[in-house]
Formats: C-alpha cells, structure tokens, sequence
C-alpha cells in the first residue's frame, strides 16, 4: 500500500526512509495550507492576545483542539469545561498511541516520548498507512526515522502556518476559507486503510454514527462513533473468522 | 493571562493521552490486538464523515452537496492516480464550484 503520490509497487529500498518522509510530508502541507491559514486568522479574531492564542498551536499541535478549547476560551467559558471539551475531542489520541506502540517497541525510549508530542491526525494516519504497508515501512530503525521526520515536518509547518494566519488575519480573502480541505485531506488518508470488509465497516459505522450524533456537547459524537466504528470492524473480522469462504474468493 | 493556563492544562493532558501508550509501548493484550487494526478506519471515519456532510452542525443542501461532490471528486481521482495533492486539488476545484452554485 502506498501513501501520498509514490509510484505504486516502487519498492521501498529506492528511497530512504527521510525523503520518503518528507515527500508525503510536502503533499499534506499544501492540503493543510488553506486550514491552517485559516485557524490562524480564526485565533486572531478572538478576544484573547494574538500570541495566547497562537500558543495553541505549539502547546496542543491539533487543528481541531485549537478550535474547540480557544473558542469556547473566547466564549468566556470555564477553566474546567474547556480543558473537559478539549480532552474529549482528544481521546483519540489514546487509541492512535495504542495503535502505533507495536511499531514502536523498539524505539529507544527517550525517542518514544519525543514521538507522543509530534502525535497529531495526520503524523498518526501517514506512519500507520507506511507501518502496515507489505514491507512493513522496513525495520524499526528505518521506521523511527519516517515518523519523527514527518511528526516534525508537520509541526514546524503549522506553527509557520498558523503563524501567518495570525498575521495575515482581515487580509486573506473570502473564497480563500477552504472549510472542506482538512476534512478531505484527512479521507484521502482513509482511503488507502480500507483494505478489507473489516475496514470499510468499521470507517462506515464510526462516520455514520459520528454524523447522526453531531449535536452531542462537548465533541463527545466523535467519540461515540469512534466506539462504534471499532465495534463494526471488530463484529466483521470475528464474523469472517467464523464463516469459511468458499474456494477461490478473495479477502476484501 | 489565565486563558495561556488554560491552554497548557490541555495542552499537558493532550500530552498524557498522546504519550499514555506509545511510551510504555507494551505488547497488546490479545483483546486489545484485535481492537488496534479498527482505530484508523474507525476513527478517521467519525474525523470526516461529520465535517464532509454537515460541515456547519447539520445537514443542510448548501453545506452538504460541496461536500458529497467533493468527496466523491476525491474518491475518484485517488482510484485513478493514487495522488494526494492530485485528488485534494480537483476535489477542493469541485468544492468550490458547486459552493458557487448554491451561493
């Protein structure tokens, strides 16, 4: 499975682990250039000093955390609710640890705490789309190298971006406020992970029930369509498992 | 400045949860081995499905066709050219274009 513009079936020793790393890095920055342009000149439209507000970005490194916790800041919301709403919307980043800690094992443990701060959606879906790709994104080393250069490409990028959001604030002009561009961005790093009938259950539950539970306070929808999206895929390998296929049917 | 308080309290607790399992970094329990292949799909799919169809907090035409056409644009050039910036390009082109329409 390749991710991001290389060739299909390009065999992974052609190309290093840090450039590789750097050429899927460059595509989701410019995916990410009209939202993080944006969320900077959101932040400055807020109540709060331009660089409180920008301080998000290096203290929480997550778009949609941002969003959540200095809106409801600007709102005049308290102490407690924030930091409530926020961790919530974050959850997930409990299960993407979990997911990437195999891969990691073998990690020197100084650069696994390094790791968790450079943890972000699009870190998570790029290193977990290459780990699980037929060559396994090559040995733990070659691995290490891939998820710190694109953790730490991404994040010295949206400082820089929503940076100049910030700056650039009343200047950017409106058809330039792209709302769909992280949201695409973020499926066409799905698409490459469904690779199976477990997969697309478990994508299709957790979108459908995150999107009838919108309204949920607090960010809470997403959470209980990531619970269900993981029970789908669960309930769909343990069916297959228990059902033999006929002679000559493929997976997926 | 309260309000930077407040952003390093989560910022520390987004910290904790990024950190809480990639740091130990223990083999999985055999429950939670089976659970792990599910996360991406699952929560990428709760990530997107909500901000592509009701982009606004509900389901309106304006706000959700740019959508539909986008993803789809998208879907459709990913098969062909299994390009990232190719599918994102012409999908926010669609995006834009149908936008115009309901405006």
């Amino acid at each position: 499975m390749s991710t991001c513009g290389t060739t299909p079936g390009t065999p992974a020793t052609v190309t290093s682990p840090h450039r590789r790393a750097i050429k899927d890095s460059v595509a989701v920055i410019v995916a990410y250039l009209p939202f993080g342009l944006t969320l900077g000149a959101t932040l400055a439209s807020t109540r709060l000093p331009g660089w409180v507000a920008w301080a998000s970005s290096p203290l929480l490194f997550n778009g949609a955390t941002q969003l959540v916790a200095v809106t409801l800041l600007d709102g005049g919301a308290g102490a407690v609710l924030v930091v409530a709403a926020a961790l919530v919307v974050n959850a997930r980043m409990l299960l993407y640890g979990a997911s990437l800690a195999p891969y990691a094992a073998e990690w020197p443990r100084r650069w696994r705490w390094i790791g968790g701060y450079l943890m972000t959606d699009p870190v998570y879906a790029l290193a977990v789309g290459r780990f699980r790709a037929p060559d396994g994104g090559g040995g733990a080393r070659e691995r290490l190298v891939y998820y710190l250069t694109v953790g730490v490409t991404l994040c010295l990028a949206w400082q820089v971006l929503t940076g100049a959001g910030v700056l650039l604030a009343g200047v950017l002009p409106d058809w330039f406020q792209v709302d769909l561009a992280a949201p695409l961005t973020l499926l066409l790093l799905l698409l490459p992970m469904l690779t199976g009938r477990a997969a697309y259950a478990a994508a299709a539950a957790g979108g459908a029930v995150a999107l009838t539970a919108t309204a949920l306070p607090l960010g809470l929808g997403l959470v209980v369509g990531a619970a269900a999206g993981i029970a789908a895929g669960v309930a769909v390998d343990a069916w297959r498992r228990r059902t033999p296929r006929p002679e000559g049917v493929p997976d997926a | 400045m309260p309000e930077l308080l407040v952003l390093v309290a989560v910022g520390a607790g987004t910290y904790a949860m990024r950190a809480a399992f990639l740091v130990p970094a223990r083999p999985a329990p055999p429950a939670m081995a089976r659970v792990l292949p599910h996360v991406g799909p699952a929560v990428l799919g709760a990530l997107v499905a909500p901000a592509l169809l009701a982009p606004h907090g509900a389901v309106t035409v304006a706000g959700t066709v740019p959508g539909v056409v986008a993803a789809a644009g998208a879907w459709l050039l990913w098969r062909r050219t299994r390009s990232l910036p190719v599918a994102l390009f012409g999908a926010l082109t669609l995006a834009l274009l149908t936008t115009a329409v309901f405006r």
